[in-house]
């Protein structure tokens, strides 16, 4: 079992931050670094094919544009895969110390997410798959002689895997913060926000059920897509709808990268007042703050289409008024109340501490031409020039990457109880910033001139820029590496330290047992609701609509997904009744397998060319319905051992996992 | 490739640096103040006073921003007095129909795609980036303009579309009068 490895905060910490730091046990300690040393491996390689890029781009090195664009690929995919790694571990070693995730669960994500990322090594770089990591439909299947189908159908298994990970990881963040803290509004704190309690959920605890609620979101979307996507593959007249399709990968893509931001936040929380040694505590506006990310991080990625003119313009103004939104919690609250703490406070100056203050001022740099240019008379002069490459790299690498190694460095040096030397460190971070913020500010020159982004070969006379670029790209790598080599003798003497002088004597922190916080429909009223759903459900059996919905693929898919919500909804009627919930015990892991896998196989059977033959027969095309509907039921009974918040949100993802890959089709 | 006094990019990218390095100011001050020691009361007493004001700042700076945007949206409305220009693109071309048009027209160009989605980047005869609009399959983007310059705009693809992405251009001409 869990034993604690440190018994208080040692000299790499504030003093005073003995009095609130709580003693990591060796599972969270040993997570932490497994997902920090897998995501920052693959963080350095993608950011070496970052620098070839660069300097193909310079035109130093001759490689062709069909190597270019799989490279381009590779590294979007892996770099966002291995920041999304380092900070699932960063969030789940501080949110475990309040609520009792479950390793099994954490494990599982991972291995989903490793599998997921030597299909998408074998796609790009055997296969040649070169469509980009937002694999904008129908591109992939335009591959000009470039790719082929299996490479195409190996990187949407290759995402999906990636995004099930997450999505496994998410379900059980959100399943035990709303069971920690008793629903789903107090684990975002709203109750608080009310006055209707004295106590809140810590600020990581609140972080995260926001993360994991628009994480389930846009992951719902980005399988429903490549699922879709999938089933392209092996049906040729199967339609995909450019506009509908885009929203989707946008709101998977956008979202993604975005949450690592905020995933990470939730860490720097509890990171920084270790070094601070100032507590940092739930506020009402802090609880204000997240309610706002909560809706901005979900409605700002359509951003990405403000040249798509056909967008409703509405959703084009939600849009701005959600990008510029989002600044207001970041610049006020997480960026703000940091400094605040850091200001006066005798800092602790370390490796990790420096390199969460430099990260700060990343995201806050970055942040800032990202609002830019999320104004739409502006964007229509820097869209998808590299102004847009320059403020997300801003932020990736001058915070995200930085706090990932951060993280890193804190597990090391609170275990090694030294950091490295100052003047090593001042060093390398220097040649960190000057490497990376004039590789950033390269490209913010390069698209005020309107150089686009992506283009393997540059416009005439423009490679200079790429070569100086590439002259920045080169500093910041010698950076990171010299900030790797840094880690070493850290972790040598963590290591040694662990062996040598593991106090093992105290007492082990108690960790409160993973619970299920009943079933999604527990009143009769809920009952009757859920019996009220199974009636207008039935509705996608009836035979004039399943006649009327046969008039395209779309609707006939819409109905298919009525079939699918029928089922779901009696599923979940049945499981939650006391006398079914008794006999099916807990089996969260199957639940939580089957809610993934039950809907998958729903949208795989949801494609024309497997359908179509059985609707030449009426036996078969009841029996084919009647399938929509079981495959609903078993998800449905299964979200019902997820518990009351996580359940309901499993129901209603998979319904709207259906309900978005039919409407992608056209 | 180039600038010229007037350009908007020239304004975008001065208030983009002006903000970077006041933040740094900022962080650097911050971080050289970090080592002092201050009773934490102190700093949340006057930290929560500037909290409010940095918050209204921001809404009030955010709805000036946002609202005058608003007003010089570049969606396109109506058709009338307009010279309507086909332009399809695709793998790796832009078809554009009429290709030329006297100076000081109003424009409006129909822009799809055949296969994927591309983007319709307007080069004036300067190599400025007037504008861009997507080029979807199955859809049609309308983008006015007025162009007043006389010359050839060079168009550019916006948007990875495969292996000639970099090299997929086209040309419009403007006739002078």
């Amino acid at each position: 079992m869990d034993g604690t490895t440190t018994s208080a905060p040692a000299q790499v910490l504030h003093p005073r931050a003995a009095a609130f730091t709580v003693d990591a046990h060796d599972v969270e300690r040993r997570v932490g670094l497994l997902f920090a040393v897998s995501g920052l491996a693959l963080v350095l390689l993608m950011g070496v094919l970052g620098l070839v890029m660069r300097l193909t781009q310079a035109t130093v090195i001759g490689l062709s544009p069909a190597w270019f664009y799989r490279l381009l690929t590779l590294h979007g995919v892996g770099m966002i895969t291995g920041v999304l790694l380092v900070m699932m571990g960063a969030l789940w070693y501080v949110l475990r110390q309040t609520v009792p995730l479950r390793a099994g669960r954490v494990l599982a994500s991972y291995g989903l997410i490793m599998t997921g990322v030597p299909a998408v090594l074998v796609a790009t770089l055997v296969g040649g798959f070169g469509a980009g990591w937002t694999f904008l439909p129908p591109l992939p299947f335009y591959a000009a002689g470039q790719w082929s189908v299996w490479s195409e159908s190996l990187f949407f298994v290759g995402n999906l895997l990636v995004g099930t990970g997450f999505f496994v990881f998410c379900l059980d963040v959100l399943q035990q913060t709303t069971s920690r803290y008793g629903g789903l509004f107090r684990a975002l704190g709203w109750q608080f926000l009310r006055g209707r309690e004295e106590a809140a959920p810590p600020p990581q605890a609140i972080a995260a059920t926001v993360v994991a609620i628009d994480g389930l979101l846009s992951m719902a979307a980005g399988m429903a897509i490549v699922l879709g996507l999938l089933g392209r593959t092996y049906d040729h007249n199967v339609g995909i709808d450019a506009l509908v399709a885009k929203n989707l990968v946008y709101f998977f893509g956008h979202s993604i990268a975005n949450l690592v931001i905020y995933l990470a936040a939730a860490a720097v929380y509890v990171l920084i007042p270790r070094y601070a040694g100032r507590p940092y505590e739930t506020s009402k506006a802090f609880v204000a703050g997240w309610a706002g990310s909560l809706v901005f991080i979900a409605t700002a990625f359509s951003h990405h289409l403000y040249m798509d003119f056909v967008q409703p313009a509405w959703a084009q103004i939600v849009s701005e008024v959600a990008s510029y939104g989002a600044l207001l919690p970041v610049a006020v609250i997480t960026i703000y109340s940091m400094t605040m703490l850091v200001w006066g406070s005798n800092f602790r100056w370390t490796l990790a501490s420096t390199l969460l203050y430099v990260g700060l001022a990343g995201w806050a740099i970055g942040g800032v031409g990202a609002v830019i240019d999320s104004l739409i008379p502006i964007n229509f002069r820097l869209h998808n020039t590299t102004w847009v490459v320059a403020h997300f790299h801003t932020y990736l690498i001058l915070c995200v990457v930085v706090w990932a190694f951060a993280f890193l460095a804190h597990l090391l040096e609170r275990n090694a109880d030294r950091s490295t030397s100052r003047a090593g460190r001042n060093w390398t971070i220097g040649l960190i910033l000057v490497g990376g913020y004039g590789l950033t500010g390269t490209w913010f020159l390069e698209g005020m001139l309107g150089i686009p982004r992506r283009y393997a070969l540059q416009p005439p006379g423009t490679a200079g820029y790429s070569l100086v670029g590439s002259i920045f790209a080169l500093l910041l790598a010698l950076g990171f590496l010299c900030l790797s080599l840094q880690l070493v003798p850290l972790a040598r003497a963590a290591w040694k330290r662990r062996h040598d002088a593991r106090v093992r004597d105290v007492e082990p922190r108690p960790v409160e047992t993973p619970r299920r916080d009943g079933v999604p429909l527990a009143t009769p009223a809920q009952l009757a609701v859920g019996a009220a759903g199974c009636v207008v459900g039935l509705a996608a059996f009836f035979p004039q609509i399943v006649e009327a919905s046969e008039t395209s693929v779309r609707y006939h898919h819409l109905d298919h997904a009525g079939q699918f919500l029928f089922g779901v909804v009696l599923g979940l009627l049945l499981g939650s009744l006391p006398v079914t919930s008794r006999r099916l015990g807990e089996r969260g892991a199957l639940g939580l397998a089957t809610v993934v896998v039950a809907p998958t196989l729903t949208m795989l059977v949801m494609v024309p060319r497997f359908y179509e033959p059985l609707e030449a027969h009426p036996s078969e095309h009841v029996l084919y319905h009647l399938a929509m509907a079981a495959l609903g039921l078993v998800t449905g009974v299964a979200a019902t051992r997820l518990g009351r918040i996580s359940g309901r949100f499993a129901a209603f993802l998979a319904v709207g996992m259906a309900v978005m890959f039919a409407a992608a089709m056209s | 490739m180039s600038l010229h006094y007037g350009d908007p990019q020239i304004a975008i990218g001065a208030v983009f640096a002006t903000l970077a390095l006041l933040l740094a100011g900022v962080f650097a001050v911050i971080g050289a103040q970090a080592g002092s020691e201050v009773s934490f009361d102190r700093v949340h007493r006057v930290g929560y006073w500037l909290r409010k004001r940095w918050l209204a700042l921001l809404l009030v700076l955010g709805v000036v921003v946002v609202g005058i945007s608003l007003f010089d949206l570049p969606y396109a409305s109506g058709a009338a007095g307009r010279t309507m220009v086909k332009v399809t693109g695709g793998q790796f071309f832009w078809s554009l129909a009429p290709d030329r048009v006297p100076a000081g027209t109003k424009v409006r160009f129909d822009v799809t795609s055949l296969d994927v989605n591309h983007g319709f980047g307007l080069y004036d005869p300067h190599g400025h980036l007037i504008g861009s609009v997507q080029a979807m399959p199955g859809y049609h983007n309308r983008l006015d303009l007025t162009l007043e310059q006389a010359g050839v705009y060079r168009i550019r693809c916006l948007e990875l579309c495969g292996l000639n992405h970099a090299t997929m251009q086209g040309s419009f001409t403007v006739v002078a009068h």
